[in-house]
């Protein structure tokens, strides 16, 4: 110790993780340990992917076929395979659970903006994994999936054609694209995953966890060593027996469309495609949105427009910290908690109906449509009644209008049956009604008094 | 009988639990890493076993060559011609595994990896392998189709 202490000088890391303390405050201390719930799952899929590529050949004879001698011959190779799914699966609910926790407990306000951006592109790379993954297999539904995925990048202004052909390796999804999503999902997307993840560890090591709101150091604190870490093993081990439990009793997922692995038929490129085809789960919401774009719109195509919407909503989700003055001077800001609702409602309502909750599976006959529409717009208003309920009563929050504004689209769109834009359009001009109204409301009061 | 004092029972539960903790740890790693273990040992080689009939082109080889190598059994067996008389032996160099060839010339096979040389036999002439060339059996059918096949004790 004292070696390698003259030469590196580690004395000062140690002392400072000794004296290292997670805040406990006014918030659950649950959310705390999310980050490192979502790590454990990343490990795992590192452990068992390189597991996997051990029996895993990219090819056109290959890639469907070593999958196959995966999972029925080789010993446990369908374990191997169905803890990966399964712990791909987790890793995204728990990101998203870590994600939505830390904004809604403004945990990205000074000095924390850069963890924010750097767990906001963990996320990006996170879905990265799961579309580039989804592929691999060489199966029907991954190839026809992976087309309309694909495709989405050709209504990017000027870049678009060039994009598609590099992502796809040519015009269409072929094995190329394979190769090409192969080298992603196995040293591209790890390596910079690994870049991303080091520096938001390190920030969050030397900076701590956020204190909650109103506060710059907390009113008490755990020890981070041993306290902290010995729960975030033990967590993490009920994490494994969780993954393990799923991964043997249902090895080819819960049987939800959306998640479920079952390896099925291998690609035809010359094969026609057939309905259900449908993305992961955590991508049905994109899926959907594109659905309730009309084919032209403002001298544009529907999809240059979605995409654009869609940039533009993941474009204020990265810079939050900057958009929310209020808790920059660490102040409550309602308006910011009410829009993490408001954005969970939204995309509560989209994957609802990409599930096609309410229609018969399968049928895309307008009122069908309709009804799964008007079923999904029942539940996500139920929903949105009890978490304005919970929040209002529990919480004393007083700062409802973008979930009012989501709970509207949701009710105009699925129970009066306008179309889905129109209803957001209304929504959207009613909440920016009621804010400016209250910001011009609340100067007059102000200057009045003043 | 001496009656237990109470710190001496506070020691053996505390080593009890220890021991059963221990043991759950054990088994708990032993569950993880046997299906790994299992996963990473490769599959058995599937393929025709037992005596090998040589192609037409393997034949037409080793009449060009004075040699031919072939798979019997999912070995190497290098199949050579010396003075009208058929030989085969494997060809996996009993030195580090390099797959040996065959001098017409000198008549002795050498592995060009460290330069050892076996005779007719496969026994070793010259160079670091320490152990003699399995022999296999090679014979001519009437036919005139060429067998290989493992030599029985």
């Amino acid at each position: 110790m004292g070696w390698i202490d003259r030469r590196y000088q580690v004395t000062p890391l140690f002392e400072f993780l000794r004296h290292k303390e997670v805040p406990i405050g006014s918030h659950w201390m649950g959310w705390y340990y999310l980050g490192g719930v979502t790590m454990f799952f990343f490990v795992v899929q590192i452990i068992t992917g390189v597991l996997l590529l051990m029996y895993y050949q990219p090819g056109e004879a290959t890639s469907y076929e070593s999958i196959r001698i995966l999972t029925t011959k080789v010993p446990f190779g369908w374990l191997i395979r169905s803890i990966h799914s399964w712990s791909a699966h987790l890793m995204i609910v728990s990101l998203l659970l870590h994600m939505f926790s830390t904004m809604m407990l403004k945990a990205y306000r000074p000095p924390r903006e850069i963890t924010w951006v750097s767990g906001y592109l963990l996320f990006l790379l996170t879905l990265g994994f799961g579309f580039s993954g989804y592929l691999l297999p060489w199966n029907k539904l991954a190839y026809f999936a992976t087309t309309v995925g694909t495709n989405i990048v050709k209504s990017v202004p000027l870049l678009g054609d060039w994009l598609l052909q590099v992502m796809r390796g040519g015009q269409d999804v072929s094995i190329n694209t394979l190769y090409r999503f192969f080298a992603g999902h196995v040293v591209i997307l790890p390596l910079a995953f690994v870049g991303v993840i080091g520096l938001h560890l390190l920030l969050i090591q030397r900076q701590g966890m956020a204190p909650p709101v109103g506060t710059t150091t907390a009113p008490r604190g755990m020890k981070f060593f041993p306290s902290f870490a010995l729960r975030d093993l033990l967590l993490w081990l009920a994490c494994l027996m969780l993954l393990i439990t799923f991964a043997v009793f249902l090895p080819y997922g819960p049987g939800i469309p959306g998640m479920d692995w079952e390896l099925g038929d291998k690609a035809d490129p010359f094969a026609p495609a057939y309905p259900g085809i449908k993305p992961e789960w955590y991508f049905l919401w994109e899926y959907q949105l594109l659905k309730e774009f009309p084919p032209h719109l403002f001298g544009l195509e529907g999809p240059q427009i979605c995409l654009f919407v869609i940039a533009i909503l993941l474009g204020i989700w990265a810079i939050i910290p900057w958009l929310d003055r209020r808790a920059y001077r660490n102040l409550n800001s309602p308006a910011f908690t009410d829009f993490g609702w408001a954005a969970i409602l939204f995309l509560t309502y989209l994957t609802l109906m990409g599930w096609d909750i309410g229609a018969k599976s399968g049928s895309d006959d307008p009122t069908s449509l309709q009804k799964s529409a008007h079923v999904c717009a029942l539940w996500t208003l139920a929903a949105g009644a009890v978490v304005i309920i919970v929040r209002g009563w529990r919480f004393k929050h007083r700062w409802f209008i973008l979930t009012g504004a989501a709970l509207l689209q949701v009710a105009v769109h699925g129970l009066l049956g306008l179309p889905y834009l129109v209803a957001g359009v209304i929504s959207a001009g009613a909440a920016f009604v009621i804010i400016t109204a209250m910001f011009l409301l609340g100067r007059a009061s102000r200057s009045s008094a003043g | 009988m001496e009656e237990p004092s109470p710190s001496d029972s506070r020691t053996s539960r505390r080593h009890f639990l220890d021991i059963i903790l221990g043991a759950s740890l054990l088994g708990w790693i032993t569950s993880v890493a046997y299906p790994i273990v299992r996963y990473l040992k490769p599959l058995p080689q599937t393929g025709p076993t037992g005596p090998t009939h040589l192609t037409r082109d393997e034949s037409g080889k080793l009449e060009q060559n004075k040699f031919v190598i072939v798979p019997v059994s999912g070995q190497r067996v290098i199949v050579l011609q010396s003075q009208d008389q058929l030989y085969a032996f494997g060809a996996k160099c009993t030195h580090e595994g390099c797959t040996i060839t065959y001098l017409p010339g000198q008549s002795v096979m050498w592995c060009p990896c460290h330069d050892g040389r076996f005779d007719m036999n496969g026994r070793v002439l010259s160079g670091p392998p320490p152990q003699p060339l399995t022999k296999y059996i090679a014979k001519k059918q009437p036919d005139g189709t060429i067998v290989i096949s493992e030599q029985h004790a």
